[in-house]
């Protein structure tokens, strides 16, 4: 299925869930003229695009002329049965090519724009691009100032970088599942969604960030190597240094917290959860006025946070009653007036709900040809100058064949048609 | 335990933000791991810290015999730290003529704190229109809930994270780690300066980033919001399985009494399983080789592989899966994360003496990995204040005699 380029540049509305429009001058984007391959499948380091493409960045998906990226068939279909609005919310402000990478003139044609580009991002197995000729020295001598990010599973080196690894895998792996779950309980997804992807990404983000920094201080290009596991293995904590230290192994905490009491979600009357943090002394003293109980406050009761550490599950049941006794509402309302650290549990439900999400701008309506009205979240960070924009959701496969190939790397008509007949595209 | 650790501090490159000063004058998590990452990557960190105390992160955690927990040991890593009052006058001054000299500012206060102390962004932004400042809160600068306190445990629920993690009705549980949202912000927040300085750069125009915690995390949430506006489906908490879009996928206990996850997101990955349990038939299409089926039938497919889990020990399983190229992994504790070859391998647990308190600490090594500039651990927390004396010399010129009035006055 192959549209012209100009479906990629059809206008479409966007605009933010309160209705107001967004307007973005392309003109102010930070990373305008910046050019982003990305080759990668899911999003596990196609998301580090995704986000140079919000902030200006030209990124140009590569894809197998088979279907193209899995992600397309991943999750909930839109409107149209063949699109998945997984799709059509991560593969944001691309354009797609199709490419079968492997055949001969598909890797010559590669290789062209990668000598055109600025940014590589690839997620295969490693070991799959090396062999195709793409490994990260090949590449660098194709363009010795490309940054070239990778993110696998395990990363590019060690004994296990072969390993298929999925989000999910790696990160618990990395270690973060072993602690999601009650202490000696089934571990449980840390929310379903794969969480480790997304913050390899990040990672990955940076590392081109700082990289692009380099390249254009010394001309020199470089490669940013991300493992899934060891993205989510640096972001907890102290746990590597207290074992290390006291061999002290952290194990699940359920809804609650090692260090603070109470710290955890709360059951109201009308059946839903809110999340109460009394991270200080200070701020369970606030939630014992809320609580109308500031008796259990005293120094010599539960004042101290050792003293509610070692009486957890009293302190944690005068809140469970409280809590339950009351309408989320109310019990919001009594914590906010006093500044005690508060909020809802939200399901989607209520995010569509929430004045504050809308305010913000958190969820963007966008009005797409062939598939309606799209809500997805917004861009973050807000940057004051220079804000980040959704400029079209996922591309249809190959949409931007004719542009790419013809406008930027000068092919003709025909020779672009013979491509397409040796299904090289 | 010390054969899986690297004994390294990399030889002090200049590193690629070599000449980047930033000002942290931010608290815990959230907007200092920006400061950290960048720090790696060879900026110029200067924390500035309430004399009285300091960062309370220095108190988070498991505290070592100097009194500063592990989790600033290794989080303020490569920082300087200088002491100053932001509430005094005086110090109000001293900081706007280190701001005069920064490229970026980093905070997390409480919306309207330095507006209050006279530091807002206009005043700061007119003493260094260069200046790229990132400022994180729980739900950011705009907003009605803006004035809120906010927490990660409270972003991780606001954000719609934390319903989603637990078992089918049950408790919505911590999604494994209560500063998840603080660290993820951090890492939005470093994107954003790092564009910001590039924009800066070209164009010589400051700017802030505003971040929320609990935007980071619902970002996070794939089509979740797609999903619901077109379906009106609000997806709930599954447990140890997830099996909306794939089958097997999730977690399995084993013969040794420790868990493995599986996910299967295709038919061939899942056919890789039914090899490494040597029961091929199950791929058939007639049995259970197709996705729709899958998913239809996950209690059956479920129960099959639990039991198949079950009778083998973890190492056997992951054996089998490697071999058939089946995607599986442990759920690693952190024993198991510091036995681990690849975490050996990639050096992934950095050791430095640490001479002050006669300890050595592991710490996690800087992430990403780049091939020609990597970022490096050079020095671990300070302590209170170590670097007043040297930075207000340094960067203020300041003499003896001017840090002696302001050590008399309380103001550093």
């Amino acid at each position: 299925m192959v549209h012209p380029a100009s479906a990629s540049e059809a206008m479409s509305e966007q605009s933010t869930v309160d209705g107001a429009s967004t307007s973005a001058g392309e003109t102010a984007l930070p990373l305008a003229g910046l050019r982003v391959i990305d080759v990668g499948n899911f999003l596990a380091g196609p998301y580090a695009a995704s986000i140079l493409g919000e902030f200006g960045a030209e990124v140009i998906k590569v894809e197998h002329p088979n279907g193209g990226d899995p992600l397309r068939r991943f999750g909930t279909a839109s409107r149209d049965p063949d699109t998945t609005l997984n799709w059509l919310n991560e593969a944001r402000n691309r354009k797609s090519i199709t490419l079968n990478l492997p055949t001969p003139q598909g890797l010559e044609i590669f290789k062209r724009l990668i000598d055109k580009s600025d940014v590589l991002v690839e997620n295969f197995r490693p070991g799959t691009a090396e062999s195709w000729g793409l490994g990260w020295p090949e590449v660098h001598a194709m363009n010795p100032s490309i940054v070239m990010l990778r993110v696998s599973g395990y990363g590019q080196t060690g004994p296990y970088r072969r390993r298929s690894g999925s989000g999910h895998i790696a990160q618990a792996f990395g270690g973060l599942n072993y602690l999601a779950g009650f202490p000696g309980e089934t571990p449980v997804l840390p929310g379903t969604v794969p969480i480790g992807d997304y913050i390899a990404s990040l990672f990955g983000a940076i590392g081109v960030l700082v990289a692009l920094r380099h390249k254009d201080q010394t001309g020199r290009g470089q490669l940013v190597d991300v493992g899934t596991y060891e993205a989510v293995l640096r972001v907890l904590e102290e746990i590597a240094p207290a074992y290390a230290m006291y061999g002290k192994i952290r194990e699940r905490e359920g809804a609650g917290s090692f260090i603070a009491v109470p710290h955890g979600h709360f059951r109201t009357a009308d059946n839903k959860w809110v999340a109460i943090a009394c991270t200080t002394d200070k701020m369970f003293e606030r939630l014992s006025v809320a609580m109308g109980r500031p008796d259990l406050a005293a120094k010599d009761l539960y004042g101290d946070q050792s003293k509610r550490l070692a009486a957890r599950e009293i302190v944690n049941r005068h809140v469970i009653d409280w809590v339950g006794s009351l309408s989320r509402t109310e019990v919001l309302h009594s914590c906010l007036s006093e500044s005690v650290p508060v909020g809802n549990v939200n399901s989607i439900a209520d995010i569509f709900e929430d004045p504050h999400f809308i305010a913000r701008g958190n969820l963007v309506s966008r009005n797409e040809e062939d598939y309606g009205e799209v809500v997805v979240p917004g861009v973050i960070p807000a940057l004051s100058k220079t804000p980040g924009r959704i400029s079209g959701l996922g591309p249809k496969l190959g949409n931007a064949n004719q542009d790419v190939l013809g406008a930027l790397l000068g092919m003709a008509s025909e020779e672009i048609e013979q491509l397409r007949k040796k299904h090289i595209i | 335990m010390t054969e899986t650790l690297q004994s390294e501090i990399p030889a002090a490159s200049p590193g690629p933000l070599a000449g980047v000063r930033v000002l942290d004058v931010a608290t815990v998590v959230a907007a200092p791991f920006c400061a950290t990452v960048m720090g790696e990557f060879g900026a110029d960190v200067i924390k500035v810290e309430q004399p009285k105390g300091g960062d309370t992160l220095r108190k988070f955690g498991t505290p070592t015999s100097r009194g500063d927990t592990l989790t600033w040991l290794s989080e303020a890593r490569n920082k300087r730290s200088i002491t100053l009052d932001l509430r005094a006058e005086e110090g109000a001054q001293v900081f706007k003529d280190l701001v005069a000299q920064a490229d970026v500012l980093c905070e997390n206060f409480r919306t309207g704190t330095l507006e209050k102390w006279g530091l807002g962004w206009d005043v700061l932004h007119d003493i260094n229109p260069r200046l790229v400042m990132l400022r994180i809160t729980g739900y950011g600068q705009t907003g009605p809930y803006r004035d809120r306190p906010g927490f990660a445990r409270i972003a991780h629920a606001v954000g719609g994270l934390a319903y989603l993690t637990g078992m089918p009705r049950g408790t919505p549980m911590t999604p494994g780690s209560t500063t998840l949202a603080d660290y993820m912000t951090g890492l939005y927040g470093c994107i954003g300066v790092l564009i910001a300085l590039r924009h800066r750069d070209i164009t010589g125009e400051g700017q802030y980033i505003d971040a929320a915690l609990y935007e980071s995390v619902f970002r996070c949430t794939e089509e979740l919001a797609s999903t619901y506006s077109l379906h009106r489906t609000v997806r709930e908490r599954t447990g140890s399985q997830q099996n909306d879009f794939a089958c097997p996928h999730g977690h399995f206990s084993t013969h040794d009494g420790k868990w493995v996850a599986i996910s299967c997101a295709t038919d061939q990955l899942f056919a890789r399983l039914a090899e490494a349990m040597r029961q091929p038939e199950l791929a058939l299409p007639a049995n259970y080789g197709v996705q729709r089926t899958r998913l239809a039938r996950a209690v059956e497919v479920n129960e099959i592989v639990r039991d198949w889990c079950v009778s083998l020990d973890r190492a056997e399983i992951l054996r089998r899966c490697e071999e058939t190229g089946t995607p599986a992994g442990p759920l690693n504790n952190i024993a198991d994360i510091f036995g681990d070859r690849q975490v050996h391998s990639r050096r992934n647990l950095v050791s430095i003496d640490a001479e002050d308190i006669n300890e050595v600490v592991v710490a996690p090594a800087p992430v990403p990995r780049l091939s020609e500039t990597p970022g490096s651990i050079r020095s671990l927390g300070p302590s209170l204040g170590q670097h007043t004396d040297e930075v207000l010399r340094e960067v203020l010129g300041f003499d003896a005699e001017r840090l002696d009035e302001l050590r008399a006055s309380k103001v550093i």
